[in-house]
């Protein structure tokens, strides 16, 4: 529903009235729009869900920034093309964000070899597709020999492989499936969360090399039961632009305690829009049961609380990382102009240098300003909110001026008269810093800095860049001297390998290197290659804490801050359990309305 | 010959009236570092989203409302309290014209109070300031574009119409190229290629350069069509026989008796400019911040906030392109009717 | 007449060439390309985009790109075998595979030109209506109150930005509530009844055909009230009082008649802006059509979209220059084509 405000209806033409009133009656109180529901035989292997039994019906609405580019796993890059396929299949495991770990999904259970390379998964019986095929062994056999077939190259098969190498996938019965590392691989069972494809839908496309092509959104305009899953939902239609609605799939494999089959929700709708801006708004207008509202929106968000019946939820500090780097790429472009000034480049290795700029950054003053104090300081590479993760033990920069002067003159900078910095050479310290102008409380927070930075008598011209030309910058160009960007946080930190190893695309500050340049670097190389190698916990968490620690004390990255993460949700859902990161809704097949 | 056109618009109503309005515009532009009381990337973070603050007349003397935060963006005045304008203040240091240094405002309040003639936006800055700023980006994009387009379709125009053969049927082409290719779809081309090759503070330059490279194509076409005509004509056709350079007969007999026509299809042509910069700008692909122009300012009023919480004040710039535009657009159509009424001039 | 728009059709050819080869440099001059996202993406391995490099030709320097996609969209395809080789030539036009959607170009433009084609064609419509009679009744009451009003008005709907006036649509809806902030249906369009799926969608169009077609309602005015007055003063007209016919059928047959008939020219460019005039307005307003679609793709860099899109848009421009011109041939005898 599309309007801002209830409107009387008296006023209006009844026209318009038969148009406002469904509107309402799907939103509102879900009454009149139900699903007749397919009855079919509950699996035998069903898996019961343990949250108290709830009631069928209701619709579920929400919105998604932009809108998913394909329903085909296999050519998914985007968050919500990502977020449908979610809906519509499963893995063979399942991710618990409350619990943080890994659950049974098609697989009712596994057992893991002595050298923890092998694994033998027992499936689910009497499992359906949403067409009422059965699921097997094959299915799985043959999700994984698309992944890796030459002829569709597909990220699935550079993240299911151990360096360039490909698991081994055998079906050892119609309900077991053995799949061997060529190495120990830590996210194993975690990326076992990766959806399987029907084979019995897709095994022709896959012959004749059109499986890319398969379920696009052209599919899911045309005839969007073709596409088919083992997921809570299926899809009814999709519109492009504009939204798409999935309804229960009949034949899900799981089911509560009183013996009803989930999910509760008849239908999900997920409508478009083009930002998370409009987003909001939707939510506060009560068109939408689940939003993630940013910071600074809060305020006027929380004004319709009341008459939409909703809450906001605080979720404690977000997985989104932001940090400043300086360039410290020692190589020369083709015309052998070094990348950085060679004075610039001493500073910028400088480990003192880089700690003295972390000193005297406000981070308290960016909280307060830019996050509406709705954020939270960062000083390493795992956000607080990443509980199993996060090592609080890492050094910290609060802002202190005079430690940061200390710092300079310990590093052989002084200031001039007038309160200017200059290093040894006698050179004025100045960089310039880019960043992307696409992020609004990035492009505050850059400007926050530069007037930090005037503190301590250092000029910084800031340079906003389309995304794209940053990302060249970086990675291919090199010519620039300090950056400013972010990343949004994993799970896993198996998913850092490319920033942190020193041969990683997205080692910002000295990407790519054959031979790491520093002792420090080859440590977290090794520990980012043990935390890899291990099934262990425990062996995990000390290589990984390690690292966090040394990026604390090198500081190639300057973290700045994580802005808080809040979910306003309709208080009418039950069931919802909020996890600290990933989706609000993870739950989606448990929770229902009255 | 100029002049004339330019008084006998005068004498119309309607043409002094978008008179005067363009000149008032292009004066507050000149004078916006003297008339704005902050600079256009002066933030307040404790202050965004301030409405337009309130002129009371107390103590005898013009104030102006204080303002209480309720809620970081919700605002409210305290009964009873105000702080004096003072005018010819001393404030930011900035130079007349860009040339003498200077300090005086032409009015201030006293800090921490600030005065939001029009509310502030969305990091706490002034957006009356940043109005009068961006109109000097937004007012000077026409006549720069206008005046690179009307050169370049002059000199194409005329030498295709005045040689013929190859050079107008290449001209001709080109022309004909550029004019088929959806504008907007062209200028969003043009901007992604050069962008990253242009310091986010030169983007100004850049897209002045696009969109007279655009705009040319027209010019050039009809310049072309009327010089094909002049060079029949005897006094042409005298110069060349004379053995007068090519140069001469065209600044001495084909640029005078074009000139009405340039005249008054740059005018009708400037909106386009303006317009053409506020569409990149409003797409987040022109002008960068901090800077400011009419077309980025608007780009903030496209959040959802706005519509919401009702921030009527940042849909201002819209207006003050509404106002430029009308301007030239009545302007253009006085001179065309003293020229003459039958011309057709392409605008928009 | 017939050997004219042979011409102008042969001559379409060199000058989509052109156009598309103008395009694809401009779109290689960029630093970054479709990739750049993935690239940006920690967990994303180095030979995974060295292989969709390879895939999408990224790899190869922008001429061979762009004669690969030439290549392509050859509308005759034929697969050299003899045998009843007359049935093996197609003729499809075939703008290669989008990389973000993976769906042929073709299609993916045809799934968003409905939205659009109604958008344009209402937008005109509104134009027309609004003003063909406003023009006459302020050429008929000439210099009056009413006059002076409408093209003071004509004025303001002439200098007001297309994106501004979508801005203010979208403000005055989320005000008032009288109208929905954007979109193209309601929530529970698919669970309506025919007539009430008509009637929604009606009402989501108003908003947008009013903004986009205000700009069209003051020059289409301007244009009638002036050749009107030219026709009022016409010698046949005067003719035609002196012969005692009624006032009213004066107007209408011998003064509206020949007054409308230059106009039916614009519709020519009306058909040339039909598909590509929409792109701010239904960003702003979030209307799912063409305009958004190819917007997306200049930012993705999702580069065949963006040459299909290009070349459709430029066809369509100039066949719509081309039916003005015969139009125009039509409307005037004394024009003639050559």
């Amino acid at each position: 529903m599309a309007f801002l405000y209830p409107v009387n209806f008296s006023k209006r033409d009844s026209l318009m009235g038969i148009v406002m009133a469904a509107a309402v009656v799907l939103t509102g109180c879900g009454g009149k729009i139900t699903l007749e529901r397919e009855v079919h035989p509950i699996p035998e292997d069903a898996d019961r869900s343990v949250s108290a039994p709830g009631k069928p019906g209701s619709v579920f609405v929400q919105s998604s920034p932009g809108a998913p580019n394909t329903f085909n796993k296999l050519v998914a890059e985007d968050a919500p093309s990502s977020e449908a396929i979610a809906l519509l299949m499963d893995g063979l495991t399942r991710y618990d964000p409350v619990r943080e770990e890994v659950v049974p999904g098609l697989a009712r259970s596994w057992e893991i070899s002595e050298d923890q390379k092998t694994f033998i998964f027992h499936l689910r019986r009497g499992v359906l597709w949403s067409d009422g095929h059965p699921f097997t062994a094959g299915d799985v056999v043959f999700t994984f020999q698309a992944i890796y077939d030459e002829r569709y190259p597909n990220r699935g098969a550079y993240d299911l492989s151990v360096d360039g190498e490909p698991f081994e996938v055998e079906k050892i019965d119609e309900h077991t499936v053995r799949i061997t590392t060529p190495e120990v691989f830590a996210p194993f069972l975690l990326y076992m969360s990766r959806e399987i494809l029907p084979r019995h839908k897709l095994i022709d496309a896959f012959e004749d090399g059109s499986l890319l092509r398969q379920w696009s959104i052209g599919t899911a305009q045309r005839t969007p039961r073709e596409i088919i899953g083992t997921g809570p939902y299926r899809l009814r239609s999709f519109r492009v632009g504009e939204r798409a609605v999935f309804e229960a799939n009949p034949h899900y494999w799981r089911a509560d305690e009183a013996g009803q089959r989930l999910p509760y929700t008849d239908f999900l709708v997920m409508t478009f829009v083009s930002d998370q801006n409009s987003a909001m708004a939707r939510f506060a207008n009560g068109e939408t049961d689940v939003e993630a509202i940013t910071p600074d929106n809060i305020i006027w968000v929380e004004r319709t609380a009341e008459r939409h019946d909703f809450t906001i939820h605080d979720r404690g500090p977000s997985t989104g990382t932001s940090f400043i780097w300086f360039n410290q790429h020692p190589g020369s472009d083709a015309n052998g102009k070094p990348y950085v000034e060679p004075h610039k480049l001493a500073w910028f290795t400088d480990q003192r240098f880089r700690q003295a700029i972390s000193h005297g950054i406000d981070r308290d003053g960016i909280i307060e300003g830019v996050l509406f104090n709705r954020g939270t300081p960062l000083w390493g590479p795992e956000s607080p909110a990443n509980t199993r993760w996060f090592n609080p033990d890492v050094k910290q920069y609060p802002l202190d001026l005079a430690r940061s002067r200390e710092l300079l003159r310990e590093a052989g900078f002084d200031w001039d008269a007038r309160g200017r910095l200059h290093d040894k050479e006698g050179n004025r310290v100045t960089f310039s810093l880019i960043t992307n102008h696409e992020n609004p409380i990035r492009t505050a927070m850059s400007m926050v800095f530069r007037e930090n930075m005037q503190e301590l008598g250092i000029n910084v011209q800031v340079q906003f860049l389309d995304f794209g030309t940053v990302v060249t910058k970086i990675q291919s160009s090199f010519d620039y001297e300090a950056g400013m960007l972010g990343f949004t946080g994993g799970i896993d930190p198996s998913g850092g390998m490319s920033i942190y190893h020193s041969r990683g695309r997205l080692h910002q500050w000295h990407p790519s290197q054959e031979q790491p340049a520093t002792e420090w670097e080859a440590r977290i190389d090794e520990l980012m290659l043990r935390q890899l190698k291990t099934l262990d916990f425990e062996e995990r968490f000390a290589a990984w804490a390690e690292v966090q620690q040394i990026m604390s004390e090198q500081v190639p990255f300057i973290y700045l801050v994580t802005p808080n993460a809040y979910a306003g949700l309709k208080n009418r859902w039950n069931n919802v359990e909020i996890p600290t990161m990933g989706s609000v809704v993870w739950n989606i097949d448990e929770i229902w309305a009255p | 010959m100029k002049e004339n056109l330019f008084i006998q618009a005068a004498r119309r109503p309607l043409g002094l009236a978008a008179m005067i309005t363009l000149g008032v515009l292009y004066l507050v532009a000149i004078f916006a570092p003297f008339i704005a009381p902050y600079q256009t990337q002066t933030q307040q973070l404790q202050k965004t989203y301030h409405p337009p603050t309130g002129l009371t007349w107390q103590d005898g003397r013009l104030q102006v409302k204080v303002y209480e935060q309720v809620d970081p963006t919700v605002y409210e005045p305290i009964p009873g309290g105000a702080a004096p304008i003072r005018f010819f203040a001393r404030g930011f240091e900035y130079k007349i014209l860009g040339l003498i240094p200077w300090d005086r405002h032409l009015f201030l309040v006293e800090a921490p109070e600030r005065i939001y003639l029009l509310g502030s936006d969305s990091t706490g800055r002034d957006v009356f300031s940043r109005l009068l700023y961006g109109a000097q980006i937004s007012l000077s994009i026409g006549l720069i574009g206008i005046t690179i387009t009307m050169t370049f379709g002059f000199l194409i125009g005329s030498l295709a119409g005045y040689f013929g053969g190859w050079v107008d049927n290449a001209a001709m082409r080109l022309v004909e190229l550029l004019m088929a290719i959806p504008g907007l779809y062209l200028l969003l081309a043009l901007r992604s290629a050069f962008a990253a090759h242009v310091p986010s503070d030169q983007m100004y330059l850049l897209i002045v350069i696009i969109l007279a490279f655009i705009g040319w194509a027209a010019t050039a076409r009809i310049i072309r069509g009327m010089s094909l005509s002049l060079r029949q004509r005897q006094f042409v056709l005298a110069a060349e026989v004379l053995g007068q350079s090519t140069w001469k007969i065209l600044t001495r007999h084909i640029l005078p008796n074009t000139f009405s026509y340039l005249i008054v299809a740059a005018t009708l042509s400037i909106p386009a400019y303006i317009l053409g910069e506020a569409a990149l700008s409003f797409l987040g692909l022109g002008i960068q911040e901090p800077s400011a122009s009419w077309g980025l300012m608007l780009s903030q009023a496209q959040d959802s906030k706005v519509f919401m919480m009702n921030l009527w004040w940042l849909l201002i710039p819209g207006a003050a392109i509404f106002v430029t535009v009308i301007a030239y657009n009545v302007l253009g159509d006085v001179l065309r009717d003293i020229v003459d009424p039958k011309m057709k001039v392409q605008s928009r | 007449m017939k050997t004219y728009i042979l011409k102008r059709f042969i001559a379409l050819v060199p000058m989509l060439l052109g156009i598309t080869f103008m395009v694809f440099v401009l779109m290689s001059l960029t630093p970054d390309d479709f990739l750049t996202p993935i690239r940006a993406q920690p967990d994303v391995d180095e030979r995974y985009i060295e292989r969709l490099e390879q895939e999408f030709g990224l790899d190869r320097g922008p001429i061979a790109q762009y004669l690969l996609w030439l290549g392509n969209i050859f509308p005759l395809h034929y697969d050299g075998e003899a045998e009843r080789w007359w049935q093996r030539i197609g003729f499809q036009v075939n703008f290669g595979y989008s990389w973000t959607y993976r769906v042929e170009v073709t299609e993916l433009l045809a799934q968003r030109i409905p939205a659009t084609v109604l958008l344009s064609l209402s937008a005109l419509a509104f134009a027309w209506c609004v003003a063909i009679p406003l023009g006459v009744l302020a050429a008929i009451y000439k210099d009056s109150i009413f006059d002076r009003l409408t093209s003071i008005l004509a004025y303001a709907a002439l200098s007001i930005p297309e994106f501004f006036l979508a801005l203010i649509a979208v403000f005055f809806a989320a005000q008032t509530g009288w109208f929905p902030v954007g979109g193209f249906t309601s929530l529970d369009h698919e669970f309506m009844s025919f007539p009430a799926r008509a009637a929604d969608i009606a009402y989501h169009l108003i908003l947008p055909a009013f903004v986009l077609g205000v700009g069209g309602i003051a020059s289409l005015m301007r244009i009638m009230r002036s050749h009107f007055l030219d026709y009022l003063r016409a010698e046949f007209v005067t003719a035609a009082r002196a012969k005692g016919v009624p006032e009213g059928w004066v107007m209408f047959r011998h003064v509206f008649r020949n007054a409308i008939n230059p106009l039916i020219s614009m519709l020519g460019f009306a058909f040339s802006g039909l598909l590509s005039g929409a792109l701010l307005v239904e960003n702003v307003m979030n209307y799912p059509g063409l305009g958004q679609l190819v917007f997306q793709a200049f930012l993705r860099q999702d580069q065949f979209v963006v040459m299909g899109a290009v070349v459709m848009s430029s066809v369509m421009l100039i066949i719509g220059n081309l039916l003005a011109d015969i139009l125009l041939a039509k409307a005037d005898p004394r024009i003639r084509l050559h």
